[in-house]
């Protein structure tokens, strides 16, 4: 017996900061660039993931993404695709119908094998407001990605 | 209608705006007595070089003493030294007192007691700039009428009331007015009714304190509802606020000036709300409520004023509300739709991609326990930028309902419901329909 919690066993509960790395390190098999705690207009985003001149932004929780879909909000301004990222056992319907028609993306992660996968993808978002983006592009520049 | 617009006075960094946007904006300046007793000079300095011939009331703050000590002691556990300052000007009991044991009701029992102090409270009001004002180096250059300023009136000493409190209070309250009209005969004299939300809400508690002020010779009453935010009020609580404020005015004989109001109590004194007061103040920042006892600050964030809806909001909520009704697109539209005035036509400089000037902020990454985070703070100009823009529009607010009709008020805010609906929400909007609710005695049947 280590003392050590079985992080494989579907009951341990995840913090929202081992959930952040588990859907980072999915990113980042996909080719993405990411960043961590990227301010935005006053909010910190979990994580900004970049392809070529693509910006994603991904809110994470591990339970109440009712708040992430508020926070999701000031990311409209900003970020070529909105998502959210979580790790219940099951996805939402509710979620799925609210992200689906807000056109924010849903990622998911399991319990016990950490495996992610896109349970939505994201629609381009159409309410990027581009002098705003410019400015965020300068925060989050100044913000080295993580390997 | 003329509504008065008077500013509270919060730190000397922000002494510059008070003439701003113009000389004459403000009818008047509200300054605290503990910033009076710690630095007269520098007060002095500012009402005669910063604000030449600003009427000003000197908020007494008598309520400071009455709270647990911690409430008026410092980090080291010592009473602030302004505070303190305040203290040895009123004299006893308040001085042995302050920071060690709150002032009760029972503490003002004696007349022996209440009359001296009211009358140092009084002295002190009459006396601490005016002296200040005239051993100031500018006096010598002044002629001595436009040095020997006194304030616009005194204040009673007065004490916060709750629901549970009034009771004992009110007597302490309406004795200390009493004695005031005596020792001052000559001058202009306020009461102050400094009151909780729950007292507000009772019928009763209202009346008594009608009552208790409408037969004295007082000539206004300064209004104060603890920490109560106009724009999350329910309309039960802004009927107590208009009803309380009409029963002080008295048949319109009282000057009722709100200490920190927003434009719920602009309206109110207006024709829409049938002068139920007669001046609103509020600060520079933040001052549109305010709390009786202090409470911590939190990290400031960028908020810009949407003139329809009448309140400061978060810019990420501005920009996100502006953008959806597509009021960015060019800098003629927005001037049209959201805000012409000099400040925003100065930061836009004809390129609505420069409203972002009104969020610039800075990040600062910070340790915690997890790793590290980045907090973001607004740039000094950010938040200059969001103050003058305010001051701009709360000008112009206080002029409109100087001079609007009532159907001009009323279309205006529903003007801010119906550009605002749809974006904002139902709830977003709320605040102006039971605005328009209560000034216009609509009473909902649900």
């Amino acid at each position: 017996m280590s003392g050590q919690p079985n992080t494989k066993d579907k009951r341990y509960k995840r913090s929202e900061e081992e959930l952040v790395h588990y859907i980072a390190d999915f990113l980042r098999e996909n080719a993405y660039h990411v960043r961590f705690e990227v301010p935005n207009m006053g909010q910190s985003t979990d994580i900004v993931a970049t392809k070529g001149r693509w910006v994603t932004s991904i809110e994470v929780k591990t339970s109440d993404w009712k708040r992430a879909m508020k926070q999701c909000r000031a990311h409209e301004a900003v970020a070529d695709y909105v998502c959210i990222g979580i790790g219940n056992g099951k996805v939402p319907i509710a979620l799925l119908d609210e992200a689906r028609r807000a056109g924010y993306g849903v990622l998911h992660c399991a319990p016990g094998t950490h495996q992610c996968r896109w349970a939505l993808k994201p629609r381009l978002n159409k309410k990027l407001w581009m002098p705003q983006r410019r400015k965020w592009s300068e925060t989050f520049g100044a913000i080295d990605h993580e390997c | 209608m003329s509504v008065d617009h008077w500013m509270t006075f919060g730190t000397f960094a922000e002494q510059r705006h008070f003439i701003y946007p113009r000389a004459d904006t403000y009818q008047g300046v509200v300054i605290n007595g503990n910033m009076a007793a710690y630095a007269p000079a520098g007060m002095a300095s500012f009402l005669l070089e910063k604000t030449p011939s600003l009427p000003y009331i000197i908020d007494p703050q008598t309520h400071a003493f009455q709270h647990k000590a911690s409430a008026i002691q410092n980090r080291q556990g010592n009473v602030k030294v302004s505070i303190q300052k305040l203290a040895q000007a009123y004299g006893n009991p308040i001085k042995d007192l302050a920071g060690v044991h709150p002032v009760l009701p029972r503490t003002f029992a004696a007349d022996e007691t209440l009359g001296p102090f009211v009358k140092r409270c009084l002295e002190f009001q009459r006396n601490i700039l005016r002296n200040a004002m005239l051993e100031s180096d500018v006096a010598k250059y002044l002629d001595v009428e436009e040095t020997d300023i006194p304030p616009y009136a005194l204040v009673v000493p007065y004490f916060y009331m709750s629901e549970v409190t009034v009771e004992q209070w009110l007597p302490v309250c309406k004795k200390s007015a009493e004695m005031a009209i005596t020792f001052a005969p000559h001058e202009k004299v306020f009461g102050a009714v400094v009151l909780s939300e729950g007292a507000l809400l009772r019928d009763g508690i209202r009346a008594e304190i009608v009552t208790a002020f409408a037969d004295l010779s007082l000539a206004g009453v300064l209004l104060w509802v603890d920490d109560f935010d106009e724009h999350e009020a329910s309309s039960k609580a802004l009927k107590g606020l208009l009803d309380l404020s009409r029963g002080l005015r008295n048949n319109g004989q009282k000057e009722v000036l709100n200490l920190h109001g927003g434009y719920f109590s602009v309206l109110a004194a207006g024709a829409l709300g049938g002068a139920s007061m007669t001046g609103v103040a509020h600060g520079p920042e933040f001052g549109e409520s305010r709390a009786v006892v202090p409470v911590g600050g939190g990290i400031p964030i960028s908020r810009y004023y949407i003139p329809h809806l009448h309140a400061r909001i978060r810019y990420r909520d501005a920009l996100s509300l502006l953008a959806e009704k597509n009021w960015l697109r060019s800098a003629d539209v927005f001037h049209s739709k959201v805000c012409g005035c000099a400040e925003c036509r100065a930061t836009l400089a004809g390129d609505s991609a420069n409203f972002t000037l009104f969020g610039d902020s800075v990040f600062r990454e910070v340790r915690r326990r997890h790793g590290i985070v980045r907090i973001e703070y607004p740039t000094n100009e950010t938040k200059l930028r969001c103050l003058r823009h305010y001051l701009q529009r709360k000008a112009l607010e206080y002029e409109f309902t100087s001079s609007a009709t009532v159907e001009e008020q009323r279309q205006d805010l529903d003007e801010g419901i119906a550009e605002f609906g749809e974006v904002a929400g139902i709830e977003g909007v709320s605040h102006l329909h039971i605005w328009k609710d209560v000034l216009t005695g609509v009473e909902r049947q649900l």
